[in-house]
């Protein structure tokens, strides 16, 4: 069997915004307080309609895990790692700080965390992944927006999905083929 | 240090701002080492680099500029240009470190940096190859001026030459920093490893022609034919070097206008006509390439005199575009429905103790310069 590659595929339309993947996301991880502190987040899109006749949607977004990504590429340390599963992580202790990474990731999927020494970004949860759990934001939402599993694996729940429906992924056009695979 | 006593006021003046300039920026940064760089930079996740990096971009854009224009005496033999020689490798050995002090404040890890970019370094990453070959040039420049001061003129010619290679090779790689980022579209193409050359030669000009200047000043005597030359041939120069410039700065619009093209537009509008708008106006364009591109071209005003004012408001606009290139580009945000945003717009102004490091790294810098003109023998006007 070939190798494991995790990936989170979100239906959005089942998003009410509330929020619960990025505290459960804060709690599991330890992120700090602070306006620039978060691993993940829901992007609230334009109020669409005429009233009575509006609609709005969510989409909540997180580190794309790229099969190409680019904080990998311009990391002066080798700091960002790449796993074989495809999950992207930072090793603290080489981090230098300089930001490089924030400034070539097109989701602004990362900050500087002031408490680990390093930047810091979604793990896809790593440490619950290895022991056989879910991520927390999946874990956690109400809706289940989130189906998180192995796309490696055809009979994957996430296999599933995008086989049966089409979807999408952020920014396609950066070449970064991400790993967060929105339905239609 | 007999010369530092002479008790010139205006000597006094120059050092009594230098060391305020110092101690400002010793309390800049004792205040980010106890308190950390969060709390006292106004740096975000959205906009990592603010003005300390794009004052390292000027200081070693300084720095490669004096190279540069140094070499046209030493390495490509016009006589004219060899006089100042020792000067401009000294202050651009002391520019490109107070460059990489000024960076060194805004990495979260420099330390970390010394041993990782040895023991795990990254080949695809920009920021490694400018801090090595960076690294290099801070070497060969040292032996440079070592050969220079002892009047050996092959090893300084060699040196030179290699030193030459390393800066162009080291500043379109501080280029490439910015424009390999895909994801940041008003940096990213080709365009910027070339214009950090040219404006390498613009910053080196206008530096040249204020050592020279003040050097002469210094001396108290009346300017020496020689010099005089040099200052009009230099001021001919630098009135070139800054219409091609022009042409670069209307050319780095156009295309960010033209077809309104996502994220470029947005950022380039943020230059025209947004928050950076008045640096742009009136820091890059009046005071760094308008007024001294007319005194340089008209005849009555190419005087050193003249020379030396155009220099100088050169040098001040330069700074500007540098701090309008590094924060122009982080200013669109990555993400739609992104919040706090102003007027579309990121937001980010210095802190006042990103000011103050920035204003003691150039203090320092201005301060180590003038006691080594002191203290070394740098020589007079020969060669």
């Amino acid at each position: 069997m070939s190798e494991k590659r995790y990936a989170i595929v979100l239906d959005t339309r089942r998003c009410i915004d509330c929020k619960a993947c990025t505290v459960a996301c804060k709690a599991e991880n330890s992120v700090p307080l602070g306006r620039n502190n978060y691993r993940n987040w829901v992007d609230e899109e334009a109020l669409r309609g005429q009233y009575p006749n509006l609609g709005q949607s969510f989409t909540p977004s997180q580190c794309q895990h790229c099969g190409n990504p680019p904080c990998a590429h311009v990391c002066p340390t080798h700091a960002t790692e790449v796993n074989p599963d495809g999950i992207v992580h930072v090793v603290d202790k080489k981090c230098i700080g300089c930001k490089y990474c924030q400034t070539a990731c097109p989701y602004n999927a990362r900050y500087y965390n002031e408490e680990l020494g390093a930047v810091d970004k979604c793990t896809f949860c790593a440490h619950r992944v290895y022991e056989g759990r879910l991520p927390a934001c999946v874990e956690t939402c109400p809706t289940k927006v989130r189906v998180f599993g192995d796309i490696n694996d055809p009979n994957s729940e996430v296999s599933r999905l995008l086989a049966k429906y089409p979807s999408r992924v952020l920014k396609p056009a950066q070449g970064t083929k991400p790993h967060l695979f929105y339905l239609i | 240090m007999p010369a530092i006593l002479k008790h010139r006021p205006s000597s006094r003046l120059w050092f009594s701002l230098l060391g305020i300039g110092m101690i400002v920026g010793a309390i800049g940064v004792i205040n980010v080492l106890l308190k950390g760089h969060g709390h006292v930079y106004n740096v975000s996740r959205e906009i990592p680099w603010g003005i300390l990096i794009s004052t390292y971009v000027f200081l070693v854009v300084s720095s490669t500029g004096l190279c540069l224009i140094s070499s046209l005496g030493h390495v490509f033999g016009i006589e004219k240009f060899e006089f100042f020689g020792k000067r401009a490798i000294l202050l651009a050995i002391l520019t490109l470190l107070c460059g990489f002090g000024t960076i060194a404040m805004e990495l979260n890890h420099p330390l970390r940096m010394a041993l990782y970019a040895v023991i795990s370094p990254n080949f695809t990453s920009a920021i490694w190859w400018m801090g090595t070959l960076y690294g290099l040039y801070l070497l060969l420049l040292c032996g440079e001026f070592f050969f220079l001061m002892k009047g050996m003129h092959k090893g300084a010619f060699t040196m030179g030459m290699l030193g030459f290679i390393a800066a162009v090779s080291a500043h379109s790689n501080l280029g490439a920093v910015f424009g390999l980022l895909e994801a940041r579209p008003y940096w990213y193409g080709p365009f910027l490893p070339l214009y950090f050359i040219l404006s390498a030669l613009v910053s080196g000009g206008a530096i040249i022609s204020l050592l020279v200047y003040f050097h002469h000043k210094e001396s108290g005597a009346l300017m020496p034919q020689r010099y005089e030359e040099f200052m009009d041939t230099l001021g001919r120069l630098q009135a070139l070097f800054l219409m091609i410039l022009i042409f670069f700065v209307i050319w780095k619009i156009i295309p960010g206008l033209y077809g309104h093209p996502p994220e470029k537009f947005e950022a380039t509008m943020a230059v025209l006509s947004g928050p950076l708008a008045f640096n742009f106006w009136f820091f890059e364009v009046l005071i760094g390439m308008l007024i001294p591109v007319t005194l340089l071209l008209n005849r009555r005003t190419r005087t050193p005199l003249g020379v030396m004012y155009a220099g100088l408001l050169s040098t001040f606009g330069i700074f500007f575009m540098r701090y309008d290139l590094v924060v122009a580009g982080q200013l669109v945000s990555m993400r739609e429905g992104a919040a706090d945003l102003v007027g579309g717009l990121l937001h980010y102004a210095p802190s006042l103790t990103e000011v103050a490091i920035v204003v003691g790294a150039i203090s320092l810098c201005l301060f180590l310069y003038t006691m080594a003109e002191h203290l070394l023998p740098l020589g007079g006007e020969e060669h």
